[in-house]
């Protein structure tokens, strides 16, 4: 090969890794940025009267005559689309018998579409499910269902060779002629005067419990299980992965039983998170009746082995950090080494071993697959300390999936899944961020 | 002291050591008995209908009459999905540690280090959300245009350089004074071979349809990114571990920086790297959220088995989504066919992180007895 041959291979070498890493970089971003952007909508986002109307009446909160005059605001505004319909429905019976059918399907959906923006129109019996009870609460989830009353949505299979393709008609010319065709206009210019969108930043979507299936109100339940889950984890995995670090790398003499416990510890960190939850339902649940079924407590254990790897490697490293002089010094004094271990070893390591314990946190509270056997349930209340011993819980990612997934009504709660996520992610991210800024101190302290 | 006073203090010592001891058998107890309590509920379902059954028939039908257990496509679809996973992470994976142990200033480095924390510590599920509301509608509406787009992005670049390379070689030989044209002309030519070529296959990809946005290929994208920081952090370990006096000598033989790591570094750190293709490969075999969210969960081998854009179905999806059905029938296959697949899961990952374990070992020795 020429020299520049030789260059250019060596270039492009340094532009493909280099570029390599811009991707790695590039792909974070891509992965956080819509988490991050659509998770906030859970926060920020413009309230309509129905949100204050539901805040006051389920939560007790606002000010009882402020959201009475606003109703009462509102329902004036609301008058004329009630007029409309009940006008029409008069007139639907003289109209031609051909065209009846067709108009009251159409009917059906525009009502049925508005309950589902205003909430039940008025002097109508109160429905059991509190989504019937309200309308739309943000406005723009009250955008999408305007949406889908002004338009019906039809698919167009002309063309056999590809798939079936979305044609929004718009429901006005469906009506055209009659007394309902103004409603269309009507609805379009003033649905702000009858929702009153405002700006709100609902900070109370963290401790609020959810209401009907996480229609309404926040995540607390979610938060509150998965901080019962890590810290039960922490609790059980500190104590035996502290533990193990001292006696791997200061009273274990080389060998094979050493090293068959390094194995060991290599083994548990490779087995995959799954079959850690089998595990913990066959052995904690099945076997030892830890609890009667899923519980907090049995979740804790089997999350606890999937982390006790990781706290027993940071902590060695940390341990093992610790210049010899220290401890020298302190058995040149006649300190027993249990002693030295106590009160000089682990002193001096635990800025290392406090970073390996965030980070497992981190992983324990952000881990699903060990928890959904032994653990999770999906919809529960907020439990109390000692109920943890006994009952399941809702937990954060756990509930992501069950929301994304198996949720009735996976599209009308977007901006609670998103706001779970982001509410995750930024929790271990916090605790990575801990971590990195104790490692920071220590590196200087080392330096210092 | 008295002797009295020094037996008890050994004593002490003693009994302190062998409860640091027990403390620390607790990963051994914890591995034994995982092994054994999969084990113990996966055997009824190899006496009931034996091995044959599980692993030669593709026939998934755990809640027909009577219930078939063939899980064939459930390991193709784990095998295609890791295989897509590793074809994405490691190239990727691989430059990029090249990038941080040998390329990058000191600074910049430090820059990129978050990043792969953040990477890595990023929950799975928040992995499988991307996947399951972002990605498979972003798949499903421009599949073919993204595909050929990335297509374009990777093929030109190395296709270029490779007509470089080979155009140099090839007119090694030709007499020196037409030598430059000769090669100009043959790589030109060779270009537009290229071009046509890509031109083909980037209308071909447009025109594909994709059917499903939750398949084998978002998957094994994802999954790839999910392993990146794996990859890059051991393999960036065994590239530095391979040492200064290394790289240095090379370069005083008058050896470019690629040179020096194709032909000195890598060799030397070739297992190490070998290791955490395999550490990412084992990541990506596990996990589970991921696949159960985005991967279409349809138990079927892809026509044909590379199609990565039809929907598959993996162990760990199945474990996930089948246990909360199976459990309200403890004991019956249903039940413990479950266990026999996590067996399977089981054993891979023991024999792969023993293999890693062995190949890092051996090196280390390696290394240790070199110096």
């Amino acid at each position: 090969m020429d020299l520049r041959t030789r260059k250019l291979f060596d270039r492009s070498l340094t532009g493909v890794s280099v570029m390599a890493v811009a991707l790695m970089a590039l792909a974070l971003a891509i992965l956080l940025a819509p988490i991050v952007a659509r998770g906030l909508g859970a926060f920020f986002f413009r309230a309509t009267s129905e949100f204050r109307r539901f805040n006051l009446e389920q939560f007790d909160r606002g000010d009882p005559r402020a959201v009475a005059a606003e109703t009462r605001a509102v329902a004036a505004a609301r008058r004329p689309v009630y007029d409309m319909l009940a006008a029409f429905e008069d007139e639907l019976a003289e109209l031609d018998t051909s065209r009846r059918p067709a108009l009251r399907k159409q009917l059906r959906e525009v009502k049925e579409g508005l309950v589902e923006l205003l909430g039940p129109p008025p002097g109508e019996i109160a429905a059991v499910m509190l989504r019937q009870q309200y309308g739309q609460t943000r406005w723009d989830r009250a955008r999408g269902k305007l949406a889908g009353i002004l338009f019906a949505v039809k698919w167009d299979y002309s063309d056999p060779s590809r798939m079936g393709r979305k044609v929004l008609v718009p429901r006005r010319s469906a009506f055209a002629g009659t007394r309902l065709e103004p409603l269309f206009p009507y609805l379009e210019r003033n649905l702000k005067a009858m929702l009153r969108p405002r700006p709100v930043f609902y900070w109370r979507f963290l401790a609020d419990r959810s209401l009907d299936s996480h229609f309404f109100g926040g995540i607390w339940p979610e938060i509150l299980g998965t901080v019962y889950l890590t810290l039960g984890a922490m609790l059980l995995a500190i104590p035996f992965g502290v533990i193990a670090a001292v006696y791997l790398s200061e009273f274990a003499a080389a060998g094979r039983v050493v090293s068959l416990l390094r194995v060991c510890i290599s083994t548990l960190a490779g087995v995959p998170s799954i079959v850690f939850g089998l595990f913990g339902l066959a052995f904690f649940i099945n076997t030892l009746h830890l609890s009667r079924s899923k519980s907090v407590l049995a979740g804790s254990a089997t999350l606890a082995l999937l982390i006790l790897p990781t706290i027993i490697r940071a902590s060695e490293e940390a341990l093992k950090a610790v210049p010899r002089s220290y401890k020298e010094a302190a058995l040149s004094l006649g300190a027993s080494p249990l002693r030295m271990v106590l009160t000089v070893l682990l002193p001096a390591a635990l800025p290392g071993i406090l970073t390996g314990i965030i980070i497992s946190m981190g992983r324990a509270a952000g881990e699903t697959a060990p928890i959904i056997f032994t653990a999770a349930v999906s919809v529960g209340q907020p439990l109390k300390l000692w109920e943890t011993l006994s009952q399941p819980t809702p937990a954060l990612p756990w509930n992501i999936y069950n929301l994304a997934t198996e949720h009735q009504a996976v599209d009308e709660i977007r901006h609670v899944q998103f706001g779970m996520v982001l509410t995750l992610v930024l929790l271990v991210l916090l605790l990575n961020l801990a971590a990195i800024l104790i490692r920071a101190r220590i590196s200087k302290k080392m330096r210092g | 002291m008295s002797d009295a006073a020094s037996r008890l203090r050994r004593l002490a010592a003693f009994l302190s050591k062998s409860l640091l001891l027990m403390a620390t058998a607790m990963s051994l107890v914890a591995v034994l008995l995982i092994i054994v309590y999969i084990a113990r509920d996966a055997i009824p379902f190899f006496k009931l209908h034996g091995l044959k059954e599980l692993f030669a028939s593709a026939a998934w039908f755990p809640s027909g009459t009577p219930p078939e257990f063939g899980a064939w496509a459930i390991f193709v679809g784990s095998a295609l999905v890791t295989a897509g996973a590793v074809v994405v992470a490691v190239p990727l994976g691989v430059a990029a540690a090249i990038a941080l142990s040998d390329i990058l200033p000191y600074r910049l480095r430090q820059a990129v280090k978050p990043v792969i924390e953040v990477l890595a510590a990023l929950p799975s599920v928040a992995y499988g959300f991307f996947a399951l509301v972002i990605f498979a509608p972003l798949l499903q509406q421009r599949g073919g245009s993204l595909l050929a787009v990335a297509a374009w992005l990777v093929l030109l670049p190395l296709g270029l350089l490779l007509i470089l390379i080979v155009s140099g070689a090839a007119t090694r030989s030709v007499r020196p004074d037409v030598a430059p044209a000769a090669r100009w002309i043959l790589a030109a030519a060779l270009a537009a071979i290229l071009l046509r070529g890509l031109l083909a296959l980037g209308s071909l990809l447009a025109s594909l349809t994709v059917a499903s946005g939750t398949n084998a290929l978002n998957v094994s994208v994802v999954l790839g990114v999910m392993a990146l920081p794996t990859i890059v952090s051991v393999a960036e370990d065994s590239l530095q571990a391979a040492g200064r006096e290394l790289r240095e000598g090379s370069y005083a033989l008058g050896a470019t920086r690629a040179e020096t790591l194709f032909k000195a570094v890598m060799p030397a750190a070739g297992s190490g790297i070998i290791a955490a293709v395999i550490l990412g490969v084992m990541r990506a075999i596990g996990e589970t959220m991921v696949v159960w969210m985005a991967s279409g969960n349809a138990a079927q081998v892809p026509q044909p088995w590379y199609n990565l854009l039809s929907p598959v179905r993996t162990l760990t999806a199945t474990i996930a989504g089948d246990m909360g059905e199976a459990d309200q029938v403890l004991g019956s296959s249903r039940y413990h066919v479950l266990f026999a697949l996590a067996l399977c899961l089981l054993v891979i990952s023991l024999l792969a992180n023993l293999g890693s374990e062995w190949i890092l070992r051996r090196k280390q020795r390696r290394l240790g007895g070199a110096k």
